[in-house]
């Protein structure tokens, strides 16, 4: 790491802290919304990004999550944090039991079985008295979005550091052989089941606590919003957008789509879907590698940078 | 380093972005006197197709008030301007607008969006800052449970969406001896049966069968087959407008007909009364609203009035949805005037004591913020939708017992 990094990193992070006593009451909810994308952004880029496994099934952890805090406090009466650690022994478990069998498959495959366990998920929730079936739970409201945000953040924090402990750890090292290439990985000496199934439980307790503090802070939860695989759509997106593999990548990704989405909502509202997915398009044919990639690269090579990804995708 | 660069650029032209808009807002609304509404609708996304009637409700009675000369504050008459946004059918959007609305565009008082889950989310924001809000798009218990002093609600409870046909029921000849209720696996129908069940209890009738069954079923065969053995008399079915079409579908196939059978949904639809043609006949439902013309309005002068102007407008028939959304309108603008006051914490009050005749019914709010609207039952009879048992009690005979199949 260079030296004039971490002194960006910390100045960076002491603005995006003190955000709550100098932004107004709506800049404070955009950042606990792009905070927590930002974090299953993160999440994802473990399984997805380092390991290479595109994964749809993180909003089934942030569903586990959600519910692991609605439940401890709306039917055992038992406070907050408690919640976050159920909901995270939930999901925990959920990519243990489940990752054994489905981390043995590949490529589409994975992405297909993944696919559907969310779905699977909302029709087991739905009938689980305690989860309170299909009208789900309301939560005791809390009016307190500083909290949230610093909670949002400081969890942010954690993940960055993980992944970049991970960028520069054995363990790290490991799920990019098994990305680059898993029958070399295991070759070399890599236990590639009990790597992979380390990083899809490690991403899934990251989704996990951002579901609950969603939960928390939203006040309800249903199976539908708690399992709703759009949100893992989002955090692809954003994570590929950013620049999947990298530490600083996804947190770019999601910040700065969910900003470009919340302009173009309210400022071109019918239109702003159509024009959401073109900022897609153009992304992924533009700068397939990612923002954090495009940054790197730009200054050597200029827009030439953009008309190679142009021809390598043989447009 | 470029990557932190883009992060604190990023917050900064935010709150740059956000402190803009503010002062262009702030710029929009500068007319001292009016008094603004505000409002966050579907107006794209999945729900969007309902959530245009809350859009287009606001709007015409906004502008027929207005027309009116505005509502009467003390002694001066003050116009409603309103103020909307689209939430995209995402609830986390939603709740911003309404911060938004409330913190910076500074409305005065709130409109709701549609649907039981927006509400619920919502609600947190007008009981934060302590400004009414009125809304017609949720009739989930769970709304008006959390002990909310700022939300009130003009639809009609689930729990009681069967309450009008049991009272029907219970003045039927012969009365029915045994009642299957059967309802679908979501949260709206789940309540519905909650409510239900002890109103059946109470009427003293038999409940024989208490099914619950998946939401988008197709196949009714089994339920069906299990009316006719227990010999079933009067059927309950909370569902959705498929689900019913294929009941009334499989039950002629099957040749089961009970005495009679009601659905929460479908009866009112001209859409579902003509895929069923002939078949449709003696289905019994319920509306919380018909226009009518004995619906006396203050301002549309009546129900079919306020119907008659809203297809004109926007070309399309109001429902239930539209009147209730006007029915939001009409009610802060009593109780602004009954307060004499724009005062949140004063119209607050004023609007706990509401109570006035409206194109939608009787407004008047529970002690928990919720309206308590009667169900007409509804009977399909030839051609005819009519309306058979109201708030005061019959309006006209049902078609009672329903004939066999096969003896129509």
């Amino acid at each position: 790491m260079k030296a004039l990094q971490i002194p960006a990193v910390l100045i960076a992070l002491i603005v995006l802290a003190a955000v709550p006593w100098f932004g107004s009451d709506v800049l404070v909810q955009f950042g606990i919304n792009a905070l927590l994308l930002a974090v299953l952004a993160q999440g994802w880029n473990i399984i997805g990004g380092y390991t290479g496994y595109a994964s749809f099934g993180n909003s089934v952890f942030y569903g586990l999550g959600s519910y692991g805090v609605g439940i401890a406090m709306v039917q055992w009466e038992l406070p907050f944090a408690v919640g976050l650690a159920f909901g995270v022994v939930l999901s925990v478990a959920f990519a243990i039991l489940l990752g054994i069998p489905v981390l043995r498959l590949k490529g589409h495959y994975f992405a297909i079985a993944t696919l559907a366990l969310a779905q699977v998920m909302t029709a087991i929730v739905s009938n689980v008295k305690i989860a309170g079936q299909n009208i789900g739970l309301v939560l005791p409201p809390l009016n307190n979005d500083l909290l949230f945000y610093e909670l949002a953040l400081g969890l942010l924090v954690v993940a960055t550091l993980t992944i970049y402990w991970l960028s520069r750890s054995r363990f790290g090292f490991g799920l990019i052989a098994i990305r680059e290439n898993e029958e070399g990985a295991a070759v070399m000496g890599v236990n590639t089941t009990l790597y992979k199934v380390l990083a899809f439980a490690l991403s899934g307790v990251f989704s996990a606590l951002a579901g609950g503090i969603h939960a928390y802070w939203v006040t309800f939860i249903d199976p539908e919003s708690a399992f709703d695989i759009s949100l893992n759509v989002k955090m692809i997106i954003m994570a590929v957008f950013g620049g999947p593999g990298t530490v600083f990548g996804p947190i770019i990704g999601a910040l700065s789509l969910s900003a470009i989405s919340e302009f173009l909502s309210s400022e071109i509202t019918s239109i702003a879907g159509l024009f959401f997915g073109v900022v897609v398009v153009a992304a992924v044919v533009l700068m397939p590698r990612g923002l954090a990639d495009m940054l790197r690269r730009f200054r050597t090579t200029g827009w030439r940078y953009f008309a190679e990804n142009i021809k390598a995708t043989r447009l | 380093m470029p990557n932190t660069m883009i992060l604190k650029r990023n917050t900064r032209s935010l709150s740059l972005l956000a402190a803009a808009a503010a002062l262009l807002m702030s710029a929009g609304s500068a007319m001292a006197k009016d008094i603004v509404f505000g409002a966050s609708v579907q107006l794209t996304g999945p729900v969007a197709n309902t959530g245009r009637y809350y859009r287009d409700a606001y709007e015409l009675a906004i502008d027929k008030i207005n027309a009116a000369g505005g509502i009467k504050v003390g002694n001066e008459k003050q116009k409603i301007v309103l103020k909307l946004y689209d939430n995209q059918s995402d609830v986390n959007l939603s709740v911003r607008q309404y911060t938004q609305l409330v913190s910076q565009d500074k409305v005065n008082f709130l409109l709701g969006p549609f649907a039981s889950n927006f509400a619920l989310a919502d609600s947190a924001v007008s009981e934060k800052y302590r400004i009414p809000m009125v809304q017609g798009g949720g009739a989930s218990d769970q709304i008006f449970s959390r002990k909310f002093k700022y939300i009130f609600g003009t639809l009609a409870p689930a729990s009681n969406y069967f309450g009008s046909t049991i009272d029907m029921m219970k003045g039927l000849n012969p009365a029915p001896k045994s009642v299957a209720l059967l309802y679908a696996d979501d949260a709206f129908d789940v309540s519905v049966a909650e409510g239900t069940r002890p109103k059946l209890k109470e009427a003293g009738l038999n409940v024989a069968m208490d099914e619950r069954y998946s939401t988008n079923a197709t196949d009714f065969n089994s339920l069906l087959s299990q009316i006719r053995s227990k010999n079933i008399e009067a059927v309950l079915v909370a569902g959705h407008e498929t689900e019913i079409l294929n009941f009334v579908r499989q039950a002629k196939s099957l040749a089961v007909a009970p005495k009679m059978y009601s659905f929460t949904v479908g009866v009112p639809s001209e859409d579902f009364r003509k895929a069923l043609g002939k078949d449709a006949d003696y289905a019994f439902g319920m509306t919380a609203w018909l226009p009518s013309a004995d619906q006396k309005d203050r301002w549309f002068g009546d129900a079919a009035q306020f119907a008659a102007a809203y297809k004109a407008k926007f070309n399309y028939e109001p429902d239930y949805h539209a009147a209730s959304g006007a029915a939001d309108v009409e009610a802060l603008a009593q109780a602004i005037e009954d307060a004499g006051t724009t005062d949140p914490a004063k119209v607050r009050d004023a609007l706990a004591k509401v109570k006035f005749e409206s194109l939608y019914g009787t407004i008047a709010f529970a002690a928990n913020g919720q309206i308590d609207l009667p169900q007409t039952v509804i009977q399909v009879q030839g051609d005819q939708l009519e309306a058979i048992y109201g708030i005061h009690g019959a309006i006209k005979p049902p078609k009672y017992p329903m004939p066999a199949w096969n003896a129509r």
